[in-house]
């Protein structure tokens, strides 16, 4: 409850849940504002914003933009939001089975983390996404393997540092079973830089999603900010609109993102929300 | 300096000084008219339980109050001049130059990358104009060095933090200290954090340097011991407030508030313990047979690894019923034992007997079963909670580990509570919402919830007040009778071991070197390192220790240490 209290006093914070908010709202009604597909066309192609009804104009074959961002942060939110869940159970695994036990345990999923990390996340994204067929779980699934080393790093760091922790031993000598000081001694305590990385992959996630989709690896059957974006590049000098709108659509939604992530990080951090209140 | 030791001019004046807590607090002024006075060449102690505001008025000196905690009535005057008048360089001018002061955590307070020399250098560059010459800091910095009882200043100036021990660290300190010959130390709870022969050393090396260059000194405690050993006068205070001031032995010998009375009754007079266990089976309960470990703390790539001897051969026993001190300065491997026994540091060598079995064969779910019947409380209980779990729970865990119904386990914790001197409301509550004493009891409450036969407890007390101190000591004597506990006592304290232990052992670098019952070793000690240790026990002389008096019977009569007096 103060947390949240804490959060609702934070400006840059709140400046992102606002966005935030905006972008969801927008997602949810989406269908509502606009009854047709965002692939049929509903006018001429190349329709200048305002003109014909089309808000934010039309595309090279008459498709409303608009309708297109509006259906497009349908994907981009479902995407980041649920590759970045995969990313943190993956990482969250990886991460807590290395820092408790340690050892060789640690030191082969530490190589196995580093070389995730050494290969660059987003040509191991096409290459993942090419090899199987691009559809929304494949791409969900391929941003969460690409993005999980730096919450596993996270989560290990999180383990060294609370395993040794007395209130821990204190459990292990009560005769606790390792699941349950895992899950309930060290994973509650190490839960909020957790959480606040994982808000932050989920820009970045919708940041590799758009540029997926951009490269034409993007699921074919959903409208996406990064495919608008990649469909209108050619004619962007003779018609700015079909790349620019997108392409705020995404920067908007990133910040918000990132602001909200920065609050929560604040706030969730005794030390920071101390020195503010 | 050579002026003010003349002069009579007070060093540090502190007049009718009050100073706010933000609001909100859990009381409006953290300081009210406190007033007192420093003259050259006097130790003034300011004592008080932990919240009573006495770091406060250190940090007020100084300036050094946290925002939002602001002086708003009264004066302080360090040798001639008002702080809070002062800016950005007559503060820097200050402190260091005419006001130094030391911390109670040498760690802490050193530059973990930077080696000590040079951190000693730089107080000599911040303060002297013209700066003297490199060669001449040089010299200055190994007299230093030398003066605060430094082993090999030489090779001492080019050590990290990291390399000293705390007893070091906290001579390097000093060293910092003194550097610019101030007229004012001021030493915030100096050797808390420091084992008994180390704190003497201290005290004594800080009384020496003052009588050397004539200095006041600002000292801050909560240990009537210590006030007894280097004092000249003592300001008690509490809840911000002064309670009492006056000479040393004024103070100690008569004290006229009931609260002082109390402070210097709570000091651990190593009175020796009048229960005795009577034990019942002559064969042994828990044994420990030559337990081996060694640390091992890699240095470099080329240098070979530090090796630490925490046990060499360490065999002891332990009965139903009998409580076992085992006492030795910090880094003795006191604590290494207490947790080898829990079988949390796995020892090189040895065997550790209990109920039949070897421990350390034990794995998994027979290990788990094992340590039902053995149960630690840990130093600091700040740490020793989960922050996030309530009291309840972290009681009721353990029960509920071993297959007891919740309802039952939380029914018990309830009871336990009570039976610590908390009430049964504080199952529900957070660890955050108790003090550093409560928090303890509800540790203590928590290893007695599985009824264990061994109960083991490493420095339990050495991070509370002294009076606090008193209060869990009696409530553990207690315990351990009803429910006829063996017990491990780690502690670094001699005086609590004497009131509490049938036994003690004493450890030096991973050995025995003195083993007995309680009046053997403190009347009679054998060996050189525990008439040390016993030497070093603060407030000893005034206190008159009765613990020592040669005719044991002698003890039962004396109420308390004042009237040996």
């Amino acid at each position: 409850m103060e947390t949240v209290r804490a959060f609702l006093r934070h400006p840059s914070g709140m400046i992102g849940l606002v966005l935030l908010l905006v972008v969801v709202v927008v997602a949810i009604i989406a269908p509502i504002v606009f009854p047709v597909s965002p692939w049929e066309m509903v006018g001429a192609p190349f329709t200048p914003p305002g003109e014909d009804g089309l808000w934010l104009g039309g595309d090279t074959l008459g498709r409303d933009v608009a309708a297109g961002v509006a259906y497009g942060a349908r994907v981009s939110l479902l995407i980041g939001i649920a590759s970045a869940l995969a990313a943190m159970a993956i990482g969250v695994v990886i991460g807590a089975i290395s820092g408790y036990f340690g050892g060789k345990v640690d030191l082969v999923l530490m190589r196995m983390t580093e070389l995730f990390q050494t290969i660059p996340a987003f040509v191991l994204a096409i290459l993942l996404v090419a090899t199987f067929n691009p559809s929304l779980l494949t791409i969900i699934l391929t941003i969460g393997a690409v993005s999980w080393p730096p919450l596993a790093r996270l989560t290990r760091a999180e383990f060294l540092r609370l395993r040794h922790r007395e209130f821990v031993e204190a459990a292990l000598c009560q005769g606790e079973r390792t699941w349950r000081i895992v899950l309930g001694h060290i994973l509650p305590n190490a839960i909020s830089p957790i959480l606040v990385v994982t808000s932050l992959t989920v820009a970045t996630a919708i940041l590799l999603e758009s540029a997926l989709s951009f490269m034409g690896l993007g699921d074919p059957n959903l409208m996406s900010w990064g495919f608008m974006i990649g469909a209108g590049r050619t004619v962007i000098r003779n018609a700015w609109w079909m790349s620019v709108f997108p392409g705020l659509a995404i920067l908007l939604t990133v910040l918000a993102i990132n602001l909200f992530g920065e609050g929560l990080s604040d706030v969730l951090n005794p030390r920071v929300a101390r020195r503010r209140s | 300096m050579s002026d003010a030791m003349q002069s009579s001019a007070p060093v540090l004046a502190v007049d009718d000084l009050s100073i706010a807590l933000p609001k909100g607090g859990d009381r409006p002024f953290a300081v009210e008219n406190v007033s007192f006075e420093i003259k050259p060449n006097e130790v003034v102690c300011l004592v008080g339980e932990s919240g009573s505001g006495k770091s406060m008025i250190a940090h007020a000196v100084l300036q050094l109050l946290p925002r939002g905690v602001d002086i708003v009535s009264g004066t302080v005057t360090v040798a001639g001049q008002d702080p809070s008048k002062l800016g950005g360089r007559g503060l820097r001018n200050l402190r260091g130059g005419n006001a130094a002061m030391i911390f109670q955590e040498p760690l802490s307070s050193l530059n973990p990358l930077k080696r000590v020399g040079k951190q000693v250098e730089e107080m000599i560059l911040a303060h002297q104009r013209p700066a003297p010459s490199m060669v001449e800091i040089h010299e200055r910095v190994q007299t230093l060095l030398t003066q605060v009882g430094l082993p090999n200043p030489e090779l001492l100036e080019k050590s990290y933090p990291f390399e000293l021990s705390g007893g070091q660290r906290q001579r390097v300190m000093i060293a910092m200290a003194m550097a610019n010959r101030p007229a004012l130390l001021i030493a915030d709870e100096p050797t808390t954090a420091l084992d008994v022969t180390t704190q003497r050393q201290i005290l004594r090396l800080i009384d020496d340097l003052r009588r050397e260059r004539g200095m006041g000194v600002l000292l801050i405690t909560h240990d009537f011991g210590v006030v007894a050993d280097v004092a000249d006068r003592v300001v008690v205070l509490r809840h911000g407030k002064v309670v009492e001031q006056g000479t040393a032995s004024e103070v100690l010998r008569n004290p006229q508030a009931a609260y002082t009375r109390e402070l210097i009754d709570a000091v651990p007079k190593a009175r020796l313990a009048d229960i005795h266990a009577t034990i019942v089976r002559p064969e042994p309960l828990l044994e420990v047979v030559g337990l081996e470990k060694t640390f091992r703390v890699k240095r470099g790539w080329l240098q070979p690894p530090r090796e630490v001897l925490a046990a060499d051969g360490i065999s002891l026993t332990l009965h139903e019923g009998e409580t076992l001190a085992v006492v030795g300065e910090s880094g003795s491997g006191k604590s290494t034992l207490g947790r080898m026994i829990m079988r949390l540091t796995e020892p090189d060598a040895g065997a550790i007997r209990f109920g039949g079995a070897d421990l350390r064969q034990l794995r998994g779910e027979a290990l788990r079963q094992a340590r039902r019947q053995l149960q630690i409380v840990f130093q600091d209980p700040f740490a020793s909670l989960d922050p996030r779990q309530k009291v309840g729970d972290a009681i009721a865990r353990g029960p509920m580990a071993y297959g007891t119904s919740r309802a039952e386990a939380m029914a018990q914790a309830r009871q336990l509570l009570v039976r610590v001197g908390l009430s049964e409301t504080a199952a529900g509550r957070y660890p955050h919402e108790f003090s550093g004493g409560q928090r303890q009891r509800i540790c203590i409450a928590r290893a007695l919830a599985l009824k264990p036969r061994v109960l083991i407890a490493d420095e339990a007390v050495s991070a509370l007040d002294v009076s606090v101190q008193a209060q869990v000591l009696a409530l553990l004597a207690e315990l351990r009778q009803e429910m006829r506990l063996a017990m491990i006592f780690i502690t670094h304290d001699l005086r609590i071991a004497a009131e509490i232990a049938d036994r003690v052992i004493v450890l030096q670098r991973g050995q025995i070197v003195e083993e007995g019952t309680t009046a053997e070793v403190f009347t009679a000690p054998r060996q050189a390192y525990t008439r040390d240790l016993l030497d070093a026990i603060p407030g000893r002389d005034f206190f008159d220790q009765p613990g020592f008096a040669a005719d044991a019977r002698h003890i039962a009569g004396i109420e308390s240490g004042i009237d040996a007096v």
